[in-house]
């Protein structure tokens, strides 16, 4: 009996070392980082979807230099102390290539771990300019800046000739960020800004807020930040009888609005990268979503979809696994992408990256509005 | 007169968020007053009724029944039928094995109840943000039709009316009924209650249970009133009725209530008057000013050491 059961463990923990040993030779891990669970779930919902699909087909067309591509997925709950100890535990389990995460403020502290550590990072949704700010080489994006983004939704509230505006935002890196671009750009236009005020993000009442806003008798609200909060303040505003028009980034716009504000999120206007599922020549990769009852028209679904299929051409074109030769092939290479042709500066950011207005409708459908 | 009304409109603002902090602080205080501790994991409860009620009122809607006053009714039922056995059961497992020990010990058992409570409904119900309907909707508008107009909705005018009410029934429990007078009893004295012939488990369970069902009522309107509902909302609210019942005195009931009204008011004063972003700052400020100069809270009795 303690014969076979020596035996058994031995043959058990070879097999195991054996697992471990092939695990390392034909296989790329690529990592996933990004909120599985939490209040903004629903974009890593994008992200994971976005990019899974992008490792399929890859593996399915023979991988990268012949070896297979594998996904390792971390939640970081949109948690910037989470997002550090997943930047960790990548690190532990020997990944090389990252794609996420996904809240600026997360994306910000993991990033100096995985350029510390000789790992490559793609963001498929952090906007936030300081990110590549720090002229570190491991970090990419395949979205625009919020000092893009900024600008597109001050221009378009400019644009209709406001006689004041209040600047809502949510104290984070990137609704404050994005709500300071509006800003800027709103003064330079000569529109008066009857308010600039932060909001604790996980409050619920925001009757004091609405009352503030009707008291400035304001006609449009732009707010910075995600759309938990914003669906409260519209549902509470439009109880309370503000006429007033909202506006917000890309971060409000999913169909989680309407079931907090419902009627309210009618008219509601979004800044939003554009529809790449509605380019002809995505209609291909559309219908495979379609095939495994996934949604490709989220905002984040196509870029997370890019951003695996850079690091696979990124590898192919460096012809090593060295995340920084991979680096310097994105730098110099210019990709076919679904988002678009895709072409680095040095900060990582893409050369350009256009943002679009949408009006969203009470039934979680939009239509573009320039 | 633009002043004033809006004045007015940040005071009900303020007094309606004030009563729901109150009818949480009860919670609170009601257990601080009986058994000296604070029961961490209620802010939990509240959120667990606000599940709940929001779970009976889908329910029902699926079944078809659209008659109002029913559908309150049936949400309110479930909510406070859940709330309060949930309230009882956190008692009976996690405070009554570690009463009469160390304050420390059952201080880190209630934090320990509310950190399992609060990750049980993320499991259960998913973590994300679940829309509450408006059920209550419409209004009063007062003020001239170009300036400012205040408005006073009838979710208000139920919170307030609906917040009396239980304010009421509580103080006539406590001060008439037989139970009430054993509570008094009890937190006078545990050992001497005990001694008299007062079933002192059966006082402390009905503590938990009244406590938790006031919550119940408070996780129904305010899932209402603001619309959504999240895991983790109970803690935030926990906080501010914790604040609340400390500022009034905490073991006092009126004290809940008054402490619950001035954080509320002080609250929407500051994010109407300054900026949203020194709410929290103002309301702790004034925490710690009141304990500063009277230390038992604004209608807390000093505590008597008894030789």
């Amino acid at each position: 009996m303690r014969t076979s059961v020596k035996k058994l463990v031995t043959a058990v923990s070879t097999s195991v070392a054996l697992m471990g040993a092939g695990h390392a030779a034909a296989e790329i891990q690529i990592g996933i980082a990004g909120p599985m669970t939490g209040p903004v779930a629903q974009y890593g919902d994008m992200q994971f979807s976005g990019a899974r699909m992008a490792i399929e087909q890859i593996n399915a067309n023979g991988g990268v230099m012949g070896e297979e591509l594998v996904a390792v997925e971390y939640d970081d709950v949109c948690d910037p102390k989470q997002a550090v100890t997943v930047a960790n535990s990548l690190v532990n389990d020997g990944v090389r290539f990252v794609i996420g995460h996904l809240c600026s403020s997360s994306t910000q502290p993991a990033s100096d771990i995985y350029e510390d550590e000789g790992i490559l990072m793609v963001t498929p949704a952090s906007t936030s300019p300081e990110i590549t700010e720090r002229g570190y080489e491991l970090v990419f994006r395949t979205i625009g800046l919020d000092s893009m983004q900024g600008p597109v939704a001050a221009r378009y509230i400019a644009s209709q000739s406001p006689e004041r505006v209040a600047i809502v935002h949510d104290k984070q890196q990137y609704g404050e960020g994005i709500a300071t671009a509006v800003r800027d750009t709103l003064k330079d236009a000569g529109v008066e800004i009857a308010m600039f005020e932060g909001i604790t993000a996980g409050d619920k009442d925001f009757s004091s807020l609405v009352t503030k806003l009707k008291q400035a008798d304001v006609d449009y609200v732009y707010y910075g930040g995600y759309h938990p909060e914003l669906g409260l303040i519209l549902r509470q505003a439009d109880s309370a009888g503000l006429d007033a028009r909202f506006m917000g980034p890309e971060g409000v716009g999913n169909k989680d609005i309407n079931t907090i504000a419902g009627e309210a999120a009618e008219g509601l206007l979004v800044t939003l990268p554009p529809a790449f599922d509605q380019k002809a020549e995505n209609q291909a990769l559309v219908k495979a979503f379609e095939d495994k009852g996934e949604d490709p028209s989220g905002p984040f679904v196509l870029t997370s979809y890019t951003a695996v299929q850079l690091v696979a051409e990124g590898i192919e074109a460096a012809g090593s696994t060295d995340p920084f030769d991979v680096a310097a092939a994105l730098r110099e290479g210019t990709f076919q992408t679904p988002i678009g042709t895709v072409e680095y500066d040095k900060a990582g950011d893409m050369k350009s990256f256009e943002f679009v207005v949408y009006e969203w409708h009470s039934d979680g459908s939009k239509t573009p509005v320039n | 007169m633009q002043d004033l009304l809006y004045f007015s409109q940040q005071l009900i603002n303020g007094l309606t968020i004030g009563s729901t902090y109150a009818l949480i602080a009860i919670g609170y205080t009601m257990v601080y007053g009986i058994i000296g501790m604070i029961n961490f994991a209620h802010g939990e409860i509240y959120m667990i009724g606000a599940y709940t009620a929001l779970i009976a009122i889908t329910g029902l809607a699926a079944l078809g029944i659209a008659w109002l006053p029913l559908i309150l009714i049936v949400a309110l039922l479930c909510a406070m039928i859940v709330s309060s056995s949930m309230g009882w059961a956190v008692e009976r497992v996690a405070y009554r094995p570690v009463r009469g020990r160390h304050r420390l010990i059952p201080l880190i058992s209630a934090i320990g109840m509310s950190i399992f409570l609060q990750n049980y409904v993320h499991l259960a119900q998913g973590s994300r943000n679940i829309g509450f309907p408006a059920l209550i909707d419409g209004g009063f508008n007062f003020g001239s039709g170009d300036g400012f107009q205040m408005s006073l909705s009838y979710m208000q005018i139920t919170i307030f009316i609906t917040t009396l009410i239980c304010m009421t029934a509580l103080s006539l429990f406590i001060s008439r009924s037989r139970t009430g007078r054993a509570c008094r009893a009890v937190s006078q004295d545990l050992g001497m209650a005990n001694l008299l012939g007062i079933d002192t488990n059966r006082i402390i369970s009905a503590t938990f249970v009244i406590g938790a069902a006031l919550a119940a009522v408070a996780g129904l309107l305010l899932g209402m009133y603001y619309g959504s509902v999240d895991p983790l909302f109970g803690f935030i609210a926990g906080l501010k009725a914790f604040t609340a019942a400390v500022l009034g005195g905490i073991g006092s009931i009126p004290g809940a209530m008054l402490g619950g009204l001035i954080l509320g008011v002080a609250e929407s004063m500051t994010s109407g008057y300054l900026s949203g972003e020194y709410k929290d700052v103002i309301s702790f400020s004034l925490l710690i000013l009141i304990l500063l100069f009277k230390p038992t809270g604004l209608l807390g009795k000093p505590e008597v050491e008894k030789i």
